[in-house]
């Protein structure tokens, strides 16, 4: 693997958020149907999806939380590709690889290292922080390790370090909303 | 072999090497900053963010507090020497840092351990004419709280100490070698040399007549504001003389005054060229050694 053929991977289950062609974020085609994206991302009950070949669909938010930051979006007709994610243990210094639409620039790569895994601030919640350049349209994409593996959703960048929620949250959040949602 | 996956791994081995060594230092209010167990017993970190001189606390790599205490410091470079008692933890593994070459890949780290990743963008700092060979501009994060902490090469060894500099936006390395030669010199006799002639100077601009009528190719130069008495510059100097250059190197600003007085250069006798009632003088001086602050 090199970083390209990592952002191609990625590229294929990295949807946009788009509302009058304007894009709004990133969001992830965690399973057949199912994206996940921020909750900031995604504030209204409807959104149009845009994958990287061009197909789009409407979804609609099934689940939302505002303090994790996560949603979820039922989108039929979206297709198959799910991600593949990785919730086991990161090393401080491994690389990763964010893909998104910074600032409307569609399917864009960047690449840094973890910075460290923890909360910000003792107490509060764990993130994945990353030495790892992000800009608004990154929110809601994928944080893959150097294998490709998804290892967290994109949320904010603080101090110039870029935060994502790790997947074992976004596991848990995605899991109890889609089976609440049958 | 995946060589991204290779990449990921030697980096990640990199980071975990060179953080046996790392500690935090509290030596200044709110975020603590960044130390490396340079040689056992001795901690170095960035002279900037050591406010106090003493109480001061630092953490190791285990978790473990301990108290420390200043042993000197470089405000020139931005160094700091702390004595610790460092117990089980290993001094750092440093690296060749001559090696160290434009385009190298880097890493930078602050306590917990934090990792920053790029590259060296040059060598020397901000401008050229600056750019002795000490010091390493990086293309990489300082975040906060990096200061002190170790420039790492790809192998984990350690080729020397970040600092986001007195003006605190920089992103600089210190070569291990010139930090090796300040411990020493503090190992040997106790306190960190440094060079001084006594003068303070502000820059300024050489009006343009005068520049034409004395030939002089720099328009600016620093001007005498203060002289310390008994100093080296008490010698020659008086206030309000514009020095020019020194040995031939132009003085366009005291950074560049600076930059001449270097620890190994004590001793030696300098031309100092001012302009005097608008006349050129050749002052001659000796470089001298800061004495110790009084306490």
């Amino acid at each position: 693997m090199d970083f390209t053929s990592v952002a191609a991977n990625l590229r294929q289950v990295t949807v946009e958020l788009i509302h009058d062609e304007r894009i709004l974020g990133s969001g992830i085609a965690w399973a057949p149907d199912w994206v996940v994206t921020n909750a900031h991302v995604a504030s209204g009950v409807h959104a149009m999806l845009r994958r990287a070949d061009g197909r789009q669909a409407r979804g609609h938010v099934v689940a939302k939380d505002l303090e994790a930051d996560l949603a979820l979006l039922s989108v039929p007709g979206l297709g198959a590709a799910a991600a593949v994610a990785y919730q086991g243990e990161l090393r401080v210094g491994s690389l990763v690889v964010a893909m998104g639409h910074p600032l409307g620039v569609r399917g864009a790569v960047t690449a840094g290292i973890v910075h460290a895994v923890g909360p910000l601030l003792p107490g509060g919640r764990t993130w994945i922080q990353a030495d790892l350049a992000l800009a608004p349209g990154n929110s809601g994409g994928p944080l893959a390790d150097a294998r490709g593996r998804i290892v967290g959703v994109n949320a904010m960048i603080t101090g110039g370090l870029a935060l994502a929620i790790p997947a074992t949250d976004v596991m848990r959040f995605a899991r109890g909303a889609m089976m609440s949602s049958k | 072999m995946d060589r991204l996956l290779a990449l990921s791994d030697e980096l990640a081995a990199a980071v975990e090497r060179a953080g046996r060594a790392l500690y935090a230092i509290h030596a200044r209010p709110r975020v603590p900053s960044s130390g490396v167990h340079w040689r056992t017993g001795f901690i170095v970190t960035a002279n900037h963010t050591v406010h106090a001189d003493e109480e001061l606390t630092v953490t190791g790599p285990d978790g473990r507090s301990a108290s420390a205490t200043l042993v000197g410091r470089d405000p020139t470079l931005d160094l700091a020497v702390l004595k610790v008692d460092a117990g089980d933890v290993p001094p750092a593994e440093l690296g060749d840092s001559d090696a160290v070459r434009v385009g190298h890949m880097v890493l930078a780290l602050g306590a917990g351990p934090r990792a920053s990743w790029g590259v060296v963008s040059a060598v020397g700092a901000v401008e050229p004419r600056r750019g002795d060979n000490d010091l390493l501009s990086l293309d990489l994060t300082l975040y906060a709280g990096f200061s002190g902490g170790p420039l790492v090469d790809a192998r984990g060894l350690v080729v020397g100490i970040t600092t986001s500099g007195i003006s605190r936006h920089l992103q600089l390395g210190i070569r291990a070698k010139v930090v090796d030669r300040i411990v020493d010199q503090l190992v040997r006799h106790g306190r960190i040399p440094q060079a001084y002639l006594g003068v303070s100077t502000q820059r300024v601009r050489i009006p343009e007549p005068l520049r034409q009528r004395l030939h002089l190719a720099q328009q600016a130069a620093s001007i005498v504001v203060e002289i310390q008495a008994g100093s080296p510059a008490a010698a020659g100097l008086l206030i309000g003389d514009v020095i020019l250059s020194v040995d031939g190197a132009p003085i366009a600003d005291p950074l560049d005054l600076r930059g001449v007085l270097r620890v190994e250069r004590i001793g030696q006798r300098i031309t100092v060229k001012v302009l005097r009632a608008e006349q050129v003088h050749d002052v001659p001086l000796t470089i001298g050694e800061r004495p110790a602050r009084p306490r």
